[in-house]
C-alpha cells in the first residue's frame, strides 16, 4: 500500500517551487549503493511503491532495501468538468518533492552487478532521469 | 596499510569562488593546509592525482610546497551536490610520532551461516571511527562473518583491530548481525487502509476550542 503521513497539521499544502539541487539527503548513508535522482519533481506514493516492489524482488533473501524519501505533501486536483472557484479541489495523491541529487533508494548486502541490475529496475519506474551511485569514500574524521 | 602518496601542489594566489571555479575547470582542486600552530597555506592540488590517492585510502600524503615537503593527513573533502566531483580539500599537518583520528570502512569477510539459516545479513556499521599512528592507518578493518549464525551479532568491542589502533566509535555498538526477515503480508490480505486519510492535529483543536 502506498506510503502516506499518519498525522498532519493541515489536510491541503499549496504547489510550492522545487529549487535548486539537493544539500542534504545526497549521500549513500545505510546501503552500499544507491539511485540518485538527476531532475527536480514530485515522486508520488505509488511511484514510491512501485520502486520498493521492484527492488523487492532483487534483494529478496539476501541483500536490504532502504527508502530515503517519504510522501510528505499533499496533491489535490479539482474533478473534470468542474467551473473554476468553489475552492482548492481535495487531496488526490501524496508525493515526495525531490531536488537534484537527492537519493531515492539505496541498496546493502548485494553485488555491485545486481545492485545496479536492481537500481536500473528500479530507476525505469521512476518519472525523472536517476543514475546508480556508490558510497563516498570515507576521510578523516567524519 | 596504505602507502604514501606525493602530491604536487602549488600555492593558491587570490580567493573566492571566481578564482575557485577557474582552477577547477583547470583540472586543478583548492585545498588548504593547516596544523601544528603554523602557517596555514592556501593550495591546488592536481584533481587526478588527489583522486587516485583517495580511490586507493591513502589518507597521509606527502606534501610537496615549492620544494619543501610535508606529512598531512587529508581530512576533509567536499563534494558537489550531485557527488560527482570535490570541490575542495583539507590537508592537516602530521608528523610521524603522532596519533591521529581517522574513518576507516569496515569491510565484511566470508558468508554468514546464518543466512542459510533463513536469516539476512544487517550491517549498521559501514565504517569505524579509529585512533592510529599516522603513519600506520589500516586501509580497512576486515571482518569475519564465519561464525554468525541467525540472531548472532559483532560488536566493535569485539573486533580484531591491527596494533595500535584503537577504537573510537561506542564498543557496544553493532557492526553487523543477522536478525530474521519480517514476515510481509501476502497480497491481498492486506488491510484496506483503515484511514484513508491521516488525522488532522489542527481540526482536533478546533473542535476542542467549539466543545468549550
Amino acid at each position: 500500500m502506498p506510503q502516506m503521513p499518519k498525522r498532519v497539521k493541515y489536510r491541503k499544502s499549496q504547489r510550492g517551487v522545487v529549487k535548486g539541487n539537493a544539500q542534504r539527503g545526497n549521500t549513500v548513508s545505510y546501503g552500499d549503493y544507491g539511485l540518485q535522482s538527476l531532475e527536480a519533481g514530485w515522486l508520488s506514493a505509488e511511484a514510491i511503491e512501485a520502486g520498493r516492489i521492484t527492488a523487492a524482488h532483487a534483494v529478496r533473501g539476501e541483500g536490504r532495501l532502504y527508502i530515503r524519501v517519504f510522501p510528505h505533501k499533499s496533491v489535490t486536483s479539482i474533478p473534470a468538468e468542474t467551473r473554476m472557484g468553489k475552492g482548492k479541489g481535495e487531496p488526490e495523491y501524496w508525493a515526495a518533492v525531490i531536488r537534484p541529487g537527492m537519493i531515492l533508494f539505496e541498496i546493502a548486502g548485494l553485488p555491485e552487478a545486481n545492485a545496479r541490475e536492481a537500481l536500473a529496475k528500479v530507476a525505469y519506474k521512476m518519472p525523472f532521469r536517476c543514475r546508480f551511485v556508490h558510497r563516498r569514500p570515507s576521510v578523516g574524521k567524519a | 596499510m596504505a602507502d604514501t602518496v606525493a602530491l604536487k601542489t602549488e600555492k593558491r594566489q587570490g580567493r573566492g569562488s571566481h578564482k575557485a571555479a577557474k582552477l577547477r575547470a583547470a583540472g586543478r582542486i583548492p585545498a588548504v593546509l593547516y596544523g601544528h600552530k603554523e602557517e596555514t597555506i592556501s593550495l591546488s592540488v592536481d584533481h587526478d592525482e588527489l583522486m587516485h590517492a583517495v580511490r586507493h585510502n591513502t589518507r597521509v600524503v606527502d606534501i610537496s610546497i615549492e620544494g619543501k615537503t610535508e606529512k598531512a593527513q587529508i581530512v576533509e573533502l567536499q563534494w558537489d551536490c550531485f557527488g560527482k566531483d570535490v570541490l575542495h580539500v583539507d590537508f592537516k599537518r602530521v608528523s610521524a610520532d603522532e596519533r591521529i583520528e581517522q574513518t576507516v570502512p569496515i569491510e565484511l569477510k566470508g558468508i554468514a551461516p546464518g543466512i542459510a539459516e533463513g536469516g539476512r545479513l544487517d550491517q549498521p556499521l559501514h565504517t569505524l571511527r579509529i585512533e592510529c599512528p599516522a603513519l600506520n592507518i589500516p586501509t580497512s578493518i576486515r571482518v569475519a562473518i564465519n561464525d554468525l549464525h541467525l540472531d548472532g551479532a559483532i560488536h566493535v568491542k569485539e573486533l580484531k583491530l591491527p596494533e595500535g589502533v584503537k577504537a573510537l566509535t561506542d564498543p557496544e555498538a553493532i557492526v553487523v548481525h543477522i536478525i530474521r526477515p519480517k514476515v510481509e503480508p501476502a497480497p491481498g490480505t492486506e488491510p484496506l487502509g483503515g484511514s484513508v486519510e491521516p488525522e488532522v492535529i489542527t481540526r482536533k483543536k478546533s473542535e476542542e476550542e467549539s466543545e468549550e
